[in-house]
């Protein structure tokens, strides 16, 4: 069988289908720093959601990619914008801003009204317990290492109703907000 | 040229967990098949330095297998072991008064499965 | 090396296999209860067994090795004759069947449930109560047989009881000997069983050491038959076979046998004269009967008179076995009459006694534990083949791609674009064959399910006190592997509903004027682009004024809305949520005890659910299934700018109406189509999209069992063939859309689920999801 699985995929791939590499982000950043032998770092993702910095563990992404059309779905929550095809899966798009009270309108991002996406948003594909799921970003940051002495606990108040901020990072003068993105989608 | 096993078993869990183990061992190729019939095609299309056969199948049963290796000419030296279950002692018995080299009982370790193979191959 | 995480889900996939052959060989040896248990069947589920007990060794699953370790002992000492195979060892063995589903359910999630452990070990103590070996007879009948001790040498305990039997039978004993070229002798060798196996007993196939050439290969077939060797020979007739009779000497001391001066070999098929054509001769002399494995020990007055005396019975069981509990299983014949009428009720009430663990099974889902699909080989190999004309294609296509790059700016020949064309249509082509392939793995008999269902029956009946007559026809329809997985708690559902609470017990029927036995089918059977599957029962069928009443109790609907509903409507009542309650279940004949979750699982299938009734008649529920899921003709429309896929396979008509012929009945809108009423719904308005002002409308007309439906719509894009992906379990509750695909341009579309959009559309006051 994996043979078969192999020709279907090398007759079926399309190389203007890749989403972009999350490996080429990860790959390139942060490569100067310097590992410290006693604190294991680990690599988050850093975005921005209207203006804000927030971060993700980056194992818990499958991959980054540009906004591609979007397919709204009829009688969904406000804050599901739609969903998008990824090489032939089905994979819901969600809207964090909405969750994180960044804002109480859903953008207009899917369906034929919906204006071009701005040039620098992507779409994150995380993993999460349900199947992959598109979350959408204003802008993509960079890699950051994190070890655990630069994690602190969430000051109360934030990310909403739901538990979904776990946590503030820091590093020099950045501050990065840690969401969970389990909670934040669930 | 590497040594060749055949393997003779109707699980197909049994036959793959026995292939992996054969084929753990480097230089060794394990050739597998779920029926008696396939095995006696089998026979003369290779030359088998090993073979490990069930006693419970459904077409021709392990003990008239090892009777017809036996008695082949090009198959009279080559080692072969029965792989068997708890209680069949009755069965076991004859397949080794046939000419059979060694028995396992399931489920057995790989190690030891490992241990006859190389001993009988003559590895190290 | 120790088999692991991706191991085990090879394990449940195995172990299913092997529990589904088990399923229909006990369910086999279940219908013939009574008669003489055919000895190759008892072999065949001695050998599944066996395979379960070493693969769940191998896999470290202790307690479903040690339950199929007993189970295996059991079957041995069956199928070697130290037991008879009888009630009681077929209830232990059918029991032991649900607790190893049930087993392998724990396996699957990782658990280990007390309850299924204490049942294990019950069931062990059972089998190892069940009947001490039977003393040795003080002759071995094979004795009397001469045949070469090398021969004898390679009979496995098994062969050689059956050899054993067949000469304490007086059953004449051939060898068959056949030459077979190498390459396909196994071709030969099964002609020569099907020839074989009409009128006797192949007890050993041995290939023969000496070869007959250097690519040739010799089989003696070891066969016993009682025919004469007239009869064998002309039924060998036109095979390589050559037939000599194996001699035995009749037995010694003064046993009273019938048969056979049995002539010695003679030429090969000479005929025995009337020797070999003994019938069964009576089997005695209580000397060499150590027991009797043919003898069920049914309560059969009617056989006891062939035998010669009471000594030839089996020797009494020891005292435990007297203990056991009554049989599981009633005697419930699938299609012919029954060999113990009166006894079947009065039999049921015992069976609860029987089980001493908790009654898990029948809720346990009946759903296959793994997603595997089992593919002929030869049509992967079909679909290898596409794969390679496809790649041969890409490489034409590469090399023009090449071709075209080197001529730079040149103007394209007329040959290189005739090729392209060419080479497209192929690719086309190609492309079809592969869809229609994978389609076509993807398909599986209902029967898979039926079989299932039809072991359930025999159970709900006993432990409702019925007698039922299950029939299932139309097994052999094919549906996507998906629907059919789907179906089965569906199915398991409105079945149990129909026994439990449909039929009526066998003294009412009788006091009804109805026959004593209750009669419930299940049919499927293929219509067009879809499978109807029909469960009905003769019961006492549904009493919609009743139903009309609990409706209105539980507020589901208003009075008003009563007084316009006809009969089907309230029917229908019943597939509500909160209609039913475990309390009204027998005020209303049980129907409704969560039809809403069954009719919710037929929607998620794009099907729909009917039911039918008439007050003591019967009751029926039909459900209409799309033949496939995966790859199916959609009809492209646009609303509102947006793009959606209709499949076609539910659209009637396609109309085109101006405003002025949309009519408000009762402020719904309706189309009046050929004096019709349809009733009629905008997509734009349904799905909250802004409307635009079209002037004219595209209507598709939608229909599915007996509903239709007019869909408003801005444009007609035209037909095209998808493949729906699922909407995967972040998005299973959207409502009204049954997957999405691609189109080509990368944009995905929604694929419209019809069943539930009738739904919305015919009721919207009722909205009932």
């Amino acid at each position: 069988m994996s043979r078969f699985s192999e020709l279907l995929d090398d007759f079926f791939y399309r190389p203007d289908e890749d989403v972009g590499g999350l490996l080429e982000f990860a790959a390139g950043s942060d490569e100067l720093q310097p590992l410290v032998p006693e604190e294991t770092p680990e690599e988050y993702l850093a975005f921005l959601l209207e203006g804000e910095c927030y971060a993700v563990p980056i194992r818990s992404i499958r991959e980054i990619g540009k906004v591609p059309p979007l397919t709204e779905i009829p009688r969904a929550e406000p804050w599901l914008l739609g969903v998008m095809n990824l090489r032939g899966d089905v994979i819901p798009v969600y809207d964090l801003k909405l969750r994180l009270k960044l804002t109480d309108k859903a953008s207009l991002v899917a369906g034929p009204d919906a204006p071009p996406p701005p040039r620098l948003a992507r779409i994150l594909v995380a993993h999460t317990e349900e199947g992959p799921a598109g979350v959408w970003v204003d802008a993509v940051k960079d890699v950051v290492r994190l070890k655990p002495s630069m994690l602190e606990p969430s000051p109360p108040g934030l990310g909403g109703e739901r538990d979904c901020v776990v946590g503030i990072g820091r590093r020099n003068s950045e501050l990065y907000i840690l969401l969970d993105l389990e909670q934040a989608l669930a | 040229m590497g040594l060749k096993v055949l393997i003779v078993e109707d699980s197909k869990a049994s036959r793959e967990y026995i292939a992996a183990t054969v084929e753990s061992i480097p230089g060794v190729e394990a050739i597998t098949t779920s029926s008696g019939f396939e095995a006696l095609k089998l026979l003369p299309r290779y030359r088998f330095d090993l073979i490990i056969t069930d006693i419970n199948m459904p077409d021709i049963n392990g003990l008239e297998l090892i009777n017809f290796v036996k008695k082949n000419p090009n198959y009279r030296e080559t080692p072969l072991f029965i792989i068997t279950t708890e209680g069949r002692d009755r069965d076991r018995d004859r397949g080794m008064a046939l000419g059979a080299s060694e028995y396992l009982v399931k489920p057995f370790e790989p190690k030891s499965l490992e241990g006859l193979l190389r001993r009988y191959l003559k590895l190290a | 090396m120790n088999p692991g995480g991706k191991a085990l889900s090879e394990f449940v996939a195995e172990a299913t296999e092997i529990l589904d052959t088990l399923n229909k060989d006990l369910l086999t040896l279940d219908e013939r209860r009574g008669q003489e248990a055919d000895p190759e069947l008892i072999n065949g589920i001695f050998r599944a067994a066996h395979s379960l007990k070493g693969l769940a060794g191998l896999f470290g699953q202790d307690r479903i090795s040690r339950l199929a370790h007993g189970m295996e002992d059991l079957l041995d000492r069956l199928r070697l004759g130290k037991l008879v195979m009888d009630d009681t060892a077929l209830d232990a063995l059918v029991e032991s069947l649900d607790v190893l589903q049930a087993l392998l359910v724990d396996a699957s999630r990782g658990e280990t449930s007390s309850s299924q452990s204490t049942r294990v070990e019950g069931l062990i103590e059972r089998f190892t109560l069940m009947g001490a070996p039977a003393p040795p007879g003080e002759e071995d009948p094979l004795d009397r047989l001469e045949l070469d001790a090398q021969v004898r040498a390679v009979f496995t305990e098994y062969e050689e009881h059956r050899l054993r039997e067949n000469v304490r039978r007086g059953v004449a004993l051939w060898r068959v000997r056949a030459d077979f070229d190498l390459s396909d002798f196994d071709k030969g060798l099964a002609e020569l069983n099907s020839r074989l196996k009409p009128v006797g007993e192949i007890i050993s196939t041995l290939p023969s050491a000496q070869p007959s050439s250097a690519s040739g290969i010799a089989f003696d077939l070891i066969f016993g038959s009682k025919v004469t060797g007239i009869e064998l020979a002309s039924a060998l007739e036109g095979t390589p076979a050559q037939l000599s009779q194996l001699a035995a000497r009749p037995p010694a001391r003064g046993v009273v046998l019938t048969p056979a001066p049995v002539p010695r070999p003679a030429a090969p098929a000479a005929p025995p004269a009337a020797s070999a054509a003994l019938p069964a001769a009576p089997a005695h002399g209580a000397a060499s009967v150590p027991a009797a494995p043919t003898e069920p020990r049914a309560p059969s007055t009617r056989r006891s008179g062939s035998r010669k005396s009471k000594a030839s019975r089996p020797p009494p069981r020891p005292e435990p076995y007297q203990e056991l509990p009554q049989p599981l299983l009633t005697p419930l014949p699938m299609m012919t009459p029954p060999p113990l009428p009166s006894q079947a009720f009065s039999e049921a009430g015992l069976g609860d006694s029987g089980s001493k663990g908790p009654r898990v099974d029948l809720d346990t889902s009946l759903r296959s534990l793994t997603q595997t699909v089992r593919v002929d080989i030869r049509r992967l190999d079909g679909l290898m083949n596409t794969v390679g004309e496809l790649l041969l294609i890409k490489a034409n296509l590469q090399r023009m791609t090449e071709n075209a790059r080197q001529e730079g700016t040149l103007v394209l020949s007329k040959a290189w674009v005739q090729e392209l064309a060419r080479e497209t249509r192929q690719l086309e082509r190609k492309l079809d064959a592969l869809q229609s392939g994978l389609l076509e793995a993807r398909m599986v008999p209902v029967g898979q399910v039926f079989d299932k269902l039809a072991r359930l029956v025999r159970r709900i009946a006993r432990e409702a006190g019925k007698e039922i007559d299950f029939l299932s026809t139309g097994g052999e329809v094919e549906l996507d592997k998906l629907i059919v997985e789907e179906l089965s708690d569906p199915l398991m559902h409105i079945i149990r509903n129909a026994i439990d609470h449909g039929v009526e017990p066998p003294e009412v029927r009788v006091a009804a004027g109805k026959s004593r036995r209750a009669a419930v089918s299940l049919r499927a059977e293929q219509k067009g682009n879809h499978v109807v599957i029909e469960v009905s029962d003769d019961g006492s069928g549904i009493d919609e004024q009743r139903v009309r009443e609990v409706a209105l109790q539980r507020n589901l609907i208003t009075e008003a809305q009563a007084a316009e509903m006809n009969r089907r409507e309230l029917l229908n009542l019943i597939f509500l949520p909160g209609f039913s309650t475990a309390r009204n279940v027998s005020e209303l004949s049980g129907r409704g005890v969560g039809l809403d979750v069954v009719k919710n699982n037929i929607s998620n299938l794009s099907g729909l659910i009917d039911v039918w009734s008439e007050r003591s008649r019967g009751t029926a529920f039909q459900l209409t299934l799309p033949l496939t899921l995966a790859i199916i003709r959609a009809l492209v429309v646009g609303v509102s700018g947006r793009t959606y896929a209709v499949p076609l396979n539910s659209v009637l008509e396609i109309l085109s109406i101006q405003p002025k012929d949309i009519r408000t009945v009762e402020r719904r809108e309706v189309l009046d189509l050929r004096g019709q009423t349809l009733p009629f719904t905008r997509l734009a308005r349904l799905f909250g999209l802004p409307e635009r002002n079209t002037g004219r409308h595209f209507v598709v007309v939608v229909g599915l069992a007996q509903e239709r439906m007019g869909i408003a719509v801005d444009e007609l894009f035209g037909q095209q063939d998808i493949v729906t992906k699922p909407l995967g379990g972040r998005l299973q509750s959207v409502r009204g859309i049954s997957g999405a695909t691609d189109l080509g341009n990368r944009r995905t579309v929604l694929v419209l689920d019809v069943a539930a959009l009738l739904e919305d559309g015919m009721s919207p006051e009722r909205r009932w999801a």
